[in-house]
């Protein structure tokens, strides 16, 4: 639920595998057939010859260098600052506040509610519970708007839908406390501390 | 294939009364546009972001980039090159079956095709993770299979009467498989461990429901 950009994830990997199968096809192909090879050699020769062309038409004045190299330069700090900025973009999300709203009361002002209430409140609940290993909660922005993400790591053998229909039970005694429908997601996790702890035997 | 999302979400339904339902903006709260993207949020939960696979790419590209970068302004301001001058490989590049041996330009080739090809079905393939989702009366429950075979198991073994390395139990989108190995000796009937761990499968509920299959082993154990 956070907000990791997906289809773009999904294109420029694919962008990006679609090239690396390309020349790698190439390449095999360039070992394994004579043929090809050929071919290879008189199409890349006119290439290279079109670009050196480029570049001695594009020198300084009175200088052997072309200032085509700075464009290059230019050009290739711009991939990576956008490859940085692609990077940067997954997992984000996550927000501060759990109720921003205008308070109808008669004191002029507005209300805001921190997710740590939430996350406290729900964390400081759920810890004393002998069958979780485990408890995460942090409030992420989906479509502007404040939801929480509580995810739990159950021992092994506990019954998922008993859990979480008292987690659930707590969130609605927290919709009391608010006074505000937050949509929430309840995440039951396996993981190496639930997976390598005792089982549970009580329950 | 279809994918369906019949989570009969409590979002639309009337919203049961809050414990001590408080007279205040309590239960008839609004619940906001939030609802809308619950399905949202559940369809995201299911699927793989394919954050790490995008991170490795752009890590790959940059690392090429910050390479070609070096030789690039080495060249710019007429310094010998660290270790290969842009204008010779590109030469080396256009002659290319001569001057490498076949062999070596063969397995660049299949990494490459390797590469390409985990980014490329990374990309293109639904990328579904192992989880199942639950009902729920207020909140969006997603479940790893992990857990509903844990639960299943335990509840095969409570059935069967074994310990707890006899019952194994793997859960997929559409199946739980049920291996058990008896104890020696003491007879086991698979049809009780199947209606158990099928009855302990309808009590959950999980969207989309597997079929249970059951499988006891041939061989039992000694001394269980």
């Amino acid at each position: 639920m956070n907000g990791t950009p997906r289809i773009l994830n999904r294109i420029l990997i694919g962008i990006l595998g679609l090239k690396l199968l390309a020349i790698g096809i190439l390449l095999l192909l360039l070992a394994a057939v004579p043929a090809v090879g050929r071919w290879w050699q008189g199409w890349s020769a006119g290439v290279w010859r079109i670009w050196r062309d480029l570049f001695e038409r594009t020198r300084f004045p009175g200088r052997a260098d072309s200032w085509l190299w700075i464009v290059v330069v230019l050009a290739l700090l711009l991939v990576i600052g956008v490859m940085v900025a692609w990077i940067a973009q997954q997992g984000k999300g996550r927000a501060n506040l759990l109720v921003v709203e205008e308070d109808p009361g008669e004191v002029p002002g507005n209300v805001r509610i921190g997710s740590g209430v939430a996350e406290q409140g729900l964390r400081a609940a759920l810890a004393d519970r002998p069958d979780l290993a485990g408890v995460t909660v942090a409030t992420y922005e989906f479509r502007g708007e404040p939801a929480l993400k509580i995810r739990v790591q159950p021992r092994q053998g506990v019954d998922p839908q008993r859990l979480a229909s008292e987690v659930s039970a707590l969130v609605e005694a927290l919709d009391v406390a608010i006074g505000k429908r937050t949509p929430v997601l309840i995440h039951i996790a396996a993981g190496a501390r639930s997976r390598f702890g005792r089982a549970e035997r009580v329950r | 294939m279809s994918h369906r999302f019949d989570h009969p979400s409590s979002h639309r339904s009337p919203v049961p009364a809050a414990p001590n339902a408080a007279p205040s903006a309590g239960s008839d709260a609004p619940a906001g546009n939030g609802a809308a993207g619950m399905e949202e949020i559940l369809k995201r939960e299911t699927r793989s972001s394919r954050a790490v696979a995008s991170i490795i790419a752009a890590v790959l590209v940059i690392a090429m980039c910050v390479y070609a970068l070096l030789e690039t302004a080495v060249r710019a301001i007429g310094q010998p090159p660290w270790l290969v001058d842009p204008e010779t490989a590109a030469e080396q590049v256009a002659a290319l079956p001569n001057g490498v041996p076949p062999l070596l330009l063969g397995v660049m080739g299949a990494v490459l095709v390797m590469a390409g090809l985990f980014f490329f079905l990374t990309a293109v393939l639904p990328g579904r993770r192992a989880r199942h989702l639950l009902r729920d009366r207020r909140a969006a429950v997603v479940v790893d299979d992990e857990v509903i075979a844990s639960a299943l198991a335990r509840r095969a073994r409570v059935a069967a009467n074994l310990s707890q390395d006899q019952v194994m139990v793997t859960v997929s989108r559409q199946q739980v498989e049920v291996n058990v190995r008896p104890t020696s000796g003491v007879p086991l009937s698979p049809d009780a461990v199947r209606a158990a761990v099928r009855d302990e499968l309808r009590d959950m509920g999980p969207s989309p429901l597997p079929e249970v299959r059951v499988s006891v082993a041939a061989a039992g154990v000694i001394g269980a």
